[in-house]
Order: structure tokens, then C-alpha cells, then sequence
């Protein structure tokens, strides 16, 4: 069966299927006015100053700023420390002669689960009967005296404290009535480059 | 202008220099009770956190003179020494070491261990941290064996599987017997050779899945 075909409806789709005649000079006066607006693009200080004047202010907003401001912090943090000297690193090193001692074909270790490792409690011990104070100063406490006071065991007993000592090796004395630096005689001793004098050497093993 | 807006934004500037200022305001600073020191140190600190080195370990090291009465002068110097070997253990132990490591590293360059041997250890464990192989090789070195056979050692042990344990365990037995007259490179050599022997051959280290091993 043949549809029939409505003819008013074929003479508007026969008209409306003709585009109207282009204003050319309309067309040119729309990409001149567009051109124009890229070329007045407001520079990023202008958007910063105009989001300044702004008067609404929305939670949104303020979260956003609070948030960049934490990771510049902490980016800053990492730019001053590690990443800086990363960096330093990468460019130097590349293209220069390593020199590096010969290590086994086909041998690298694995990785562990993480690259930091956890510091870890080491008791020490130092017999000063006659002292009426010991602290343990050392790179694991910063060679802060205020750090880690020794305490008396028993009435003339030893001095003992425990300090917390990622593994590696570590320098440290014992400060005696806050004057005197002590090496402690239970351990190895290394020359001090620095400062000269000897210092104790604490090797710390990951459990 | 919007009150909220200008306080976040101020607040923003605050924190991105409060990591240089906190090496100036440092409250361990009033530890240092000579107030020319204490202005050397300050200035020290600012100038080595600019350049990428923490604040810890320099203020550590100078803290370390003022209990051991260096002078300032002595002081500055030491603090610039570790600035100096901070970088050039940060460029050995690229691409990513922690500061535990730079600051073995540190050390270690200190004693006079080779920047290729730092090389050479982080390049068989990249992945993780090598702190206490450093530390071990500085013990050694600094007990006077040759950094090269000290260094050569710490690796053959590493590539071969060898423990944290072990591994200072060879630092401590070397130390002994170099205290008790033995020369040094024939003490690492005994006591290396003793540890090896506990070890798998190095064929077998090599083929080996390393996820079925991990360091004890």
C-alpha cells in the first residue's frame, strides 16, 4: 500500500531545505568581533585582580585556596629538600663517567615495601658512679642535650636510657654533668673529622 | 575586596615560606647559647635550605660542636663540609634517595668512601634503602681498610644476598681484630670470606626470584 503525500507538507520542507541568502558582510563583522575578543583576552594578573574584586564568595572557593596553599607548602617543603637535589642530581649525572665498582651480571636486589625504614629502640648503658647527670647526645637525637637524660638504675647503679635509631651507623657521646663528652667505652670508636676526639659508633641491624 | 579572599591568599604566601623561615627561627638555635655562633649557624641554615640541603642534619652538626666546644669557625666549616657532601651524595644516590641515605652518604664521602662506590651500591638496590650498606662500608673504611676492598666486599655480600645482620657483623669483627693487631684488609678478607661462605654461590643468588626472598 502507497502512503499518500500531503502537499503542504512536502512545500514546507521543499522551503525550508533552501538556506537563506549568507549576509556576507555579516559573516565578516561576526570573525572581527571574535578575532578582537581573542585578542583582548584578559592576561592571567587581570583574572587573578578580577577574582579578587569579586564580592560572592563561596565555601568551594576557600577550600580550594586552603588546599593549594597546603601543597605549595608541602611542595616548597620538598623543593628545599629532596626534590631540588634530585634534580641537581639527574642533569649531572647524566653523561658522566661512572667509575662504579663491578657488580654481578644479571644481580638487583628487590625492592622492599617501602624505601624509608622504621627507627628502632636501642638500649645504652654507661657507668658513671660519681655523675649527678648523663645525657645522650648523637646524630639519632639530633645531638640534642635536652633530648635523652640517661637514668640512674638503682641508687649507684649504671646510667641507661634507650634511643630510637633508624638502622645504619650512628655517632654518639655521652654528656656527663652537662660538660663533659664522653665516648662510650662499650663501643667502637671512629675518629671525629670534624671536630677531632673520638666518637662511639652504633650500628643499628633491622630486626 | 573580599576580607576571606585576601586572608586565604596571604595565608597561601605564608605557608610557601615558612619552610625557609623555620630554618631561621629554628627554636634549637637558643640551644646555642654564644650569640656569634648562633648568628653563623642561623645564617648557615638559611643559606643550605635555599640550596636544598634540610634543616636536621645541619643543625645536628652544628649542635654536635657546640657540646663538643668547637669553635665557630670550626663550626661554619664543618656545616659547609656536610652541605658540600650532601649534594654529592644526593648526586650518587640518585634518582631518589631518602635523607636516612644522603645522610650515610654524607658520612660516608666524609670518611673518604669513593662517590662510585655510592653509585655502585644504589644501582644494585634501587629500590630501597641502603642506609646500613653505607654505614657498613663507612665503619670500614673508617677502621682503615681501602675504601676499594671495603667497598667491593659490601657489594659482593649484597649481590650475594647477604643480611643486615651479616653485614654488621662483619663490620664489628673487623674492628676487633684490627684492634687487636690484625691488618685491616686481611681482617676484611678473613672475616668476608667467613660470612661468604655461609652465602648461596653466587649462580644460584642470580636466578633466584627475588620476590621469594626477602631480606630478613
Amino acid at each position: 500500500m502507497e502512503l499518500e503525500r500531503d502537499e503542504t507538507i512536502e512545500r514546507v520542507a521543499q522551503t525550508l531545505a533552501v538556506l537563506p541568502p549568507r549576509d556576507a558582510q555579516a559573516v565578516s563583522r561576526v570573525m572581527t568581533a571574535v578575532h578582537a575578543h581573542q585578542a583582548q583576552r584578559p592576561s592571567r594578573l587581570t583574572l587573578v585582580m578580577e577574582w579578587m574584586r569579586q564580592p560572592s564568595f563561596s565555601v568551594a572557593s576557600a577550600g580550594a585556596l586552603a588546599a593549594a596553599a597546603l601543597v605549595l607548602g608541602f611542595f616548597s617543603r620538598g623543593a628545599f629538600g629532596n626534590a631540588g637535589s634530585d634534580q641537581s642530581a639527574r642533569s649531572t649525572l647524566e653523561g658522566q663517567p661512572t667509575g662504579e665498582f663491578p657488580i654481578p651480571a644479571g644481580v638487583v636486589l628487590p625492592a622492599s615495601n617501602s624505601h624509608e625504614v622504621r627507627a628502632l629502640p636501642v638500649s645504652l648503658v654507661f657507668d658513671a658512679r660519681n655523675a649527678k647527670s648523663v645525657v645522650v647526645v648523637g646524630d639519632f637525637n639530633g645531638w640534642d642535650d635536652s633530648k635523652t637524660p640517661m637514668v640512674r638504675y638503682g641508687k649507684d647503679g649504671p646510667w641507661t636510657a634507650t634511643v630510637l635509631a633508624k638502622p645504619g651507623r650512628h655517632v654518639y657521646a655521652f654528656l656527663v654533668d652537662g660538660t663533659t663528652l664522653v665516648a662510650d667505652p662499650r663501643a667502637p670508636r671512629t675518629k671525629d673529622l670534624d671536630y677531632g676526639g673520638d666518637a662511639s659508633v652504633l650500628m643499628v641491624t633491622p630486626p | 575586596m573580599n576580607f576571606i579572599r585576601s586572608c586565604a591568599t596571604v595565608a597561601a604566601l605564608v605557608v610557601a615560606v615558612a619552610s625557609t623561615a623555620s630554618a631561621q627561627q629554628d627554636a634549637r638555635l637558643t640551644l646555642i647559647r654564644d650569640d656569634a655562633t648562633r648568628e653563623v649557624v642561623r645564617q648557615q641554615l638559611g643559606g643550605a635550605l635555599s640550596r636544598g640541603v634540610p634543616v636536621e642534619p645541619m643543625m645536628a652538626k652544628a649542635l654536635e660542636g657546640v657540646a663538643k666546644r668547637a669553635s665557630t669557625k670550626s663550626i661554619r666549616a664543618a656545616m659547609a663540609r656536610l652541605e658540600e657532601n650532601w649534594h654529592r651524595a644526593a648526586k650518587a644516590l640518585a634518582p631518589n634517595p631518602t635523607d636516612d641515605e644522603l645522610g650515610a652518604g654524607a658520612d660516608a664521602l666524609q670518611q673518604n668512601v669513593p662517590e662510585s662506590a655510592l653509585r655502585s651500591l644504589r644501582k644494585l638496590a634501587p629500590g630501597r634503602s641502603i642506609a646500613l650498606e653505607i654505614g657498613v662500608l663507612t665503619q670500614l673504611v673508617a677502621r682503615n681498610v681501602e675504601p676499594g676492598q671495603a667497598s667491593k666486599m659490601v657489594l659482593e655480600l649484597m649481590a650475594r644476598k647477604a643480611t643486615g645482620t651479616q653485614l654488621t657483623a662483619l663490620s664489628s669483627a673487623v674492628q676487633e681484630d684490627v684492634e687487636a693487631g690484625l691488618a685491616p684488609a686481611m681482617a676484611l678478607d678473613l672475616r668476608g670470606r667467613g660470612i661468604m661462605s655461609l652465602l648461596p654461590p653466587p649462580s644460584a643468588v642470580s636466578t633466584l626470584n627475588p620476590r621469594s626472598t626477602p631480606r630478613p
